[in-house]
């Protein structure tokens, strides 16, 4: 297994990405450039419709790039693996499997560790993210918020170099969404590994991040980079700080320019990109 | 009789109404009342439909019946649904995970696929003659047409509405093209299969009573068409029933199977 901090490094090179729809080609990603350090949580916020899922689905090799290289520690991404893992927006367990079978399914699909190895290291993730009681329960049975946290569960065990989690919290009541909040930092901040984070809230991006990436309206591309060096382990005080304002404020100014910009192009009857890539 | 007595009994009563002798029930009751009156009305008041047997007529035909001959009747309508289905799901099953799950085999196949299937099997009738010349394999080629097509087209459809987020999640873990089939798509699709497989039962059923009233084979069709040469209406209705009844039961278990494998479907 791989466990050196050194490693994870995703570097986008002036990537491009369009996709076709029946009459037109629509760019996505223009000459994207930017790098997610390994070891840190970096966070990716931009408007909705600006290309965030298609820069997972590119580090997680679901798709590869039109221009340009994604290099991970060096090398091109072609295609999916255990290395990158990805944390979907809403929740993509399986359904047929009950919560500690879905985190099973990644380490006895590869046999990295043996089954006993694994149960021990599921038990105690499951014990983490507070889903002990439920090992037995199916997804349906759980909240939209316990789901997402054995979803964490299923990814880490894998111990991935690199997390890619996007929009894992959207959709949850804004008490639940704290709440992942507080424990998806714990756990990152336990394991070290690369993560980034996509988000379209820039609460949640600056509470999680050590690095904030600013994304332009579609065809999009890095529009700022902030390092936000707020103290860790972090709790919900950091959101009273000088220094956090201060941060919220830049980012939200650089933010309300795409913002304006977003609204007058979709007054052109623009299709959802995001939505269209997912079906 | 003491007070805790009592309160017991009392309480069956309430669980009593609260359960069993409430308005659903009642309403439930209604609709088959209704419907036997509807039947004895029209029979009774409607001069065209005098010939047709009242439910008395029918009922009372029931104590009439042979029962060594009409379980065997049931039991050779059984075995050739049984047969044709078991056929059906056999050839129905994997051409549909191919079509559904290979682009390539989607191509080869599923135009010729499409190209057949608008064609109702009743239409077949005439042209089994030509691929069979045993009569029981003529009804049981229909039987399995009959299967075929719901197995295919669902188990197809199954696999192609699968959430795109499972199988990637899946490769991510770094599951084989093989392994992802068994682990992550059929279990997927598994709703919709069972779907299909209760469609495809139904359809069997159509073909089999279908089959036997013009093969003159046996089995319950044949059975009632009997009844219908002699003029024993009473006994033709109830035939229907029966074959009603038989076709309900198999959907039920189809049901029962599909629930065993799908238990977390049917958690609440």
């Amino acid at each position: 297994m791989v466990n050196s901090n050194h490693r994870g490094e995703v570097v986008f090179e002036d990537v491009t990405r369009a996709i076709q729809t029946k009459k037109t080609e629509t760019i996505i990603l223009d000459h994207c450039s930017f790098v997610v350090e390994s070891g840190k949580l970096t966070v990716l916020i931009g408007p909705s419709g600006c290309g965030k899922t298609t820069i997972i689905n590119l580090i997680a090799g679901y798709e590869i790039p039109d221009r340009g290289k994604v290099l991970m520690d060096g090398k091109p991404v072609t295609g999916p693996d255990w290395e990158r893992l990805v944390v979907f927006q809403e929740s993509a367990l399986f359904p047929w499997l009950t919560c500690y079978d879905n985190v099973m399914f990644g380490p006895l699909a590869t046999n990295v560790m043996t089954r006993d190895e694994a149960h021990e290291q599921a038990i105690k993730l499951l014990e983490k993210v507070g889903l002990q009681d439920f090992l037995y329960k199916y997804p349906i049975q759980l909240s939209g918020g316990m789901q997402r946290r054995a979803e964490l569960a299923r990814a880490l065990i894998n111990r991935p170099t690199v997390m890619l989690m996007d929009e894992p919290f959207r959709g949850l009541d804004a008490m639940t969404r704290e709440l992942m909040q507080e424990y998806y930092l714990r756990l990152v901040e336990e394991s070290h590994g690369t993560h980034l984070f996509v988000t379209s809230e820039i609460e949640e991006a600056i509470f999680l991040a050590n690095k904030l990436i600013i994304m332009t309206n579609k065809p999009s591309c890095v529009k700022h980079v902030l390092d936000v060096d707020l103290p860790r382990p972090r709790d919900a005080s950091v959101l009273r700080s000088k220094q956090y304002l201060e941060l919220k404020a830049t980012a939200l100014e650089i933010l309300h320019e795409e913002a304006v910009k977003a609204s007058k192009a979709s007054g052109k009857a623009d299709i959802d990109i995001e939505s269209g890539l997912r079906t | 009789m003491s007070a805790s007595d009592l309160n017991a009994t009392s309480l069956f009563w309430k669980q009593v109404r609260k359960n069993v002798a409430n308005w659903t029930t009642v309403r439930r009751i209604m609709s088959v009342v209704l419907f036997l009156l509807a039947w004895t009305i029209l029979v009774q008041f409607i001069g065209q439909f005098h010939q047709i047997p009242s439910p008395t007529a029918v009922f009372a035909a029931l104590f009439q019946l042979d029962l060594g001959v009409i379980f065997t009747e049931i039991f050779r309508s059984f075995l050739r649904v049984m047969v044709g289905f078991l056929i059906g799901l056999l050839i129905g099953l994997p051409l549909g995970i191919a079509i559904g799950y290979s682009r390539i085999a989607n191509y080869l196949l599923f135009p010729a696929v499409e190209m057949v299937r608008p064609i109702p099997p009743i239409a077949w009738i005439p042209l089994t003659v030509l691929f069979f010349i045993e009569i029981e394999s003529q009804i049981v080629f229909l039987t399995f047409y009959g299967a075929f097509f719901p197995i295919v087209y669902n188990t197809m459809g199954g696999i192609s509405e699968v959430d795109i987020r499972l199988p990637r999640a899946a490769m991510s873990f770094g599951l084989t093209k093989i392994g992802m089939l068994w682990k992550v798509i059929l279990p997927a699709a598994m709703p919709q299969i069972f779907t299909g497989m209760k469609v495809a039962i139904g359809i069997t059923w159509l073909m089999v009573v279908a089959a036997e009233m013009i093969a003159s084979k046996g089995g319950l069709g044949y059975w009632v068409w009997y009844h219908h040469t002699v003029m024993e209406y009473p006994m033709v209705i109830l035939g229907m029933g029966i074959i009603g009844l038989c076709g309900a039961l198999c959907s039920v278990g189809i049901d029962v199977i599909g629930n065993h494998f799908m238990k977390w479907r049917n958690i609440f």
